[in-house]
């Protein structure tokens, strides 16, 4: 937090604050309730309003929607936007307890699965449909490991080539070792204003054009597909119509890639590829840093890791650097216009943010 | 009076190999349960309640558990496994009025020697199930008191525990005056059967509370779903609110059909990637696979898949379900359809009748 404010061109205080959100899941049981006045305490901002919300893995991407909100209201001048979890303190059962607390209970977790599970399922449909795609799942952890090697926050700087991630043990059928996102801990914070006052605080704000969002049933044995994300395709969908943009207007995205099956889904949920087409784009270098479209730059949940509640404010943290042309290393040529997406579970959930600079 | 008219039994797959019987999610009820469902199929619709007599040892479960599986009024008598006692119990229920009546047998191998080597014949993993309905004949079989009767019982569980010598599943439904069966070598007799369920173990699973878990066996025993009226679209699991229209009045309740589905896609899960809950069964018997199932009318539903070795079934499979144990939680078993591979849980032995 101290560093939103820091990164502040012409300086911020927790006094200018008038409203806070905090995106988290709670990890670990520490503060199940009333989680808001933690952040309140911890913050220095005892006294400000401050939402909890929670959405599993979207929490963050659902937090910027319910800042923008504020924002657009004309109730606060400076609305902050934290995510954070801190999932590695705990025992192991207590780990695995709280990685699950966010899948359907009464059907998927009774029979035996955790969201590798879910996704293995999501992945084992979309191979039967569009034909084995396991060295497109390959370059995706390679090139995000690679994308991640270049980020200082990463938690993961080790580049992996696609022969050891198809080499790695299975954890759930197609899926390995390396197609899953580590278990981190991080944070993240961001500071909204509204548009007419931000050049108080900067020359080169970073502006949010639209936040979309979507829910699923929460169980994917009652939708009608498994490959593809409704409310991802819906989030999308309204994100863009709210701003008036076409896909080719997006320089750059940062997918939810918790399972390498999710960046390919996510690449066609959001209209960037046709159904079926995604393992073909990744494989043709589109999507690495220097193609056509690059996808997660920073490294993505699978290199910079998935801390829950902080892993969609943190996706704006690396749009932010980028559109400012301030991403050093892995600097994305060019980018002026970014895309968020953000999901909860296996696409229960999702959010979709819009980003421009200029 | 009433009459034998049916015959059901069911030797799990693994059973000349009781280690692995003995790590698997069977249990004296779930073994009951299948003999039960099978011997009852195609009778659901009779009105009126049924009477269950149940032999051998059976957690509590079994008190309520055939009233959730048959979706009916279920009166449930009990005795212990031997084979006097299921003569006894044959004989009352024949000589009885009332509707129909099924008797279901099991015999643990942990009971006493006697009792393995009687000759019910049903001693092991296995079950056997009679239907028994109401007749103007002034005949019935009186199989309790007739011998060739009894040897006959006998004689169709050795043939199945014969079949389920090659490890497989065993399952076969038998119209009685059809004859059920010939005699084959019994097998050996099973070393003790290690049953320390350590349920009480178990702490960090999502929390399903008893009451919820009850609330949903329906779906979950017997998939029933919602036809509605309104909109003609199915609701699995039941809800009592149309999943497509949100109308709560325009709802008529069916049993989707616990055989026949297809297996849409299949992942198998890794020691480690399993939740807590399932900690044990990953230490005892290692991966598993778990199936997303097309059941009819496009419903799905996802199974934990049993019997066959991970990684083996793939999209495109057929699969029956049958009623196992899934995870211990609070104390006792809760249990849930897993999917077994069609080709070896079909209806094998004298008689095809459809199970
Ligand atoms: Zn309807």
């Amino acid at each position: 937090m101290d560093g939103a404010f820091a990164s502040v061109d012409r300086g911020a205080d927790r006094r200018d604050v008038s409203e806070a959100f905090l995106a988290t899941l709670g990890f670990g049981g520490h503060q199940i309730g009333n989680a808001a006045a933690a952040l309140a305490e911890e913050a220095g901002l005892v006294g400000v309003p401050v939402t909890r919300v929670e959405n599993a893995c979207a929490s963050g991407g659902f937090a910027l929607r319910s800042a923008l909100a504020a924002v657009s209201a004309g109730a606060s001048p400076l609305v902050l936007v934290t995510g954070v979890e801190k999932m590695t303190d705990v025992t192991n059962a207590r780990r695995r307890y709280w990685l699950g607390v966010s899948g359907d209970t009464e059907w998927e977790r009774s029979a035996g699965l955790t969201f590798a599970g879910v996704y293995g399922l999501v992945a084992s449909r979309y191979f039967a449909e569009h034909g084995d795609a396991s060295e497109a799942l390959a370059e995706v952890a390679s090139k995000n490991h690679e994308n991640g090697a270049l980020n200082p926050n990463a938690h993961f700087h080790r580049r992996v080539t696609r022969a050891e991630v198809l080499a790695a043990p299975r954890v759930a059928r197609p899926l390995g070792l390396f197609d899953c996102c580590p278990v981190s801990d991080g944070a993240a914070a961001l500071l909204l204003s509204p548009p007419e006052l931000a050049h108080r605080f900067t020359d080169t704000p970073v502006y949010v054009d639209a936040a979309g969002a979507g829910t699923d049933f929460l169980a994917v044995q009652e939708r009608p597909e498994l490959t593809r994300f409704r409310a991802s395709h819906r989030a999308a969908h309204e994100a863009f119509r709210s701003a008036g943009w076409n896909r080719s207007d997006v320089s750059f995205l940062e997918v939810h890639d918790c399972f390498t099956i999710a960046e390919l889904l996510a690449l066609e949920d959001l209209g960037f590829a046709a159904p079926g087409e995604a393992p073909r784009m990744t494989l043709s270098g589109a999507t690495r840093r220097d193609g056509r479209l690059p996808v997660n730059p920073d490294g993505g949940l699978k290199a910079k890791g998935h801390p829950i509640g902080a892993t969609g404010v943190s996706q704006v943290y690396e749009i932010f650097l980028q559109l400012r042309g301030q991403a050093g290393l892995r600097q994305v040529a060019g980018a002026d216009h970014a895309l968020a997406h953000n999901v909860g579970g296996a696409g229960a959930t999702a959010a979709v943010s819009l980003f421009s600079v200029g | 009076m009433r009459r034998v008219v049916r015959v059901a039994a069911y030797v799990p797959a693994g059973a000349s190999n009781w280690a692995a019987v003995a790590a698997s999610d069977e249990d004296s009820f779930t073994l009951a349960a299948t003999a039960v469902e099978r011997v009852w199929s195609g009778r659901r619709a009779e009105p009126g309640p049924i009477l269950v007599h149940a032999l051998g040892d059976f957690p509590e479960v079994v008190e309520w558990g055939f009233a959730a599986l048959l979706g009916r009024e279920t009166v449930v008598t009990r005795s212990p496994g031997t084979a006097s006692q299921l003569a006894k119990a044959l004989e009352e229920l024949e000589g009885g009025e009332g509707g129909p009546a099924i008797v279901v047998a099991v015999d643990l191998a942990e009971t006493s020697a006697s009792r393995t080597s009687s000759k019910s014949g049903i001693a092991g993993d296995a079950a056997v199930a009679f239907l028994l309905e109401p007749t103007e004949s002034a005949a019935p079989l009186l199989f309790g008191k007739h011998a060739a009767g009894r040897s006959a019982v006998a004689a169709t569980v050795r043939r199945a525990r014969s079949e389920a010598a090659g490890g497989s599943r065993i399952m076969f439904v038998g119209d009685w005056d059809r004859g059920a069966g010939v005699g084959s070598a019994r097998e050996a007799k099973p070393a003790g059967r290690d049953r320390s369920d350590n349920l009480g173990t178990v702490s960090e699973g999502a929390y399903i509370p008893r009451a919820r878990y009850l609330e949903n066996l329906p779906s979950r025993w017997r998939f029933l779903a919602e036809v509605c009226e309104a909109c003609h679209r199915t609701t699995f699991p039941s809800r009592r609110v149309c999943r497509n229209c949100g109308r709560a009045d325009s709802l008529t309740p069916v049993e989707l059909p616990y055989n026949g589905g297809r297996v849409v896609a299949v992942t198998t899960v890794s020691a480690g990637g399993q939740p807590t809950e399932f900690d044990a069964q990953v230490a005892g018997s290692g991966p598993y696979d778990v199936a997303l199932v097309e059941l009819a009318r496009g419903m799905r539903v996802t199974l934990q898949v049993t019997d066959i070795a991970p990684g083996t079934l793939a999209v495109g499979d057929h699969v029956d379900t049958l009623l196992r144990r899934l995870y211990p939680m609070e104390g006792e078993w809760r249990y849930g359809r897993k999917a077994v591979p069609v080709s070896t849980a079909g209806s094998r032995g004298p008689a095809k009748t459809p199970a």
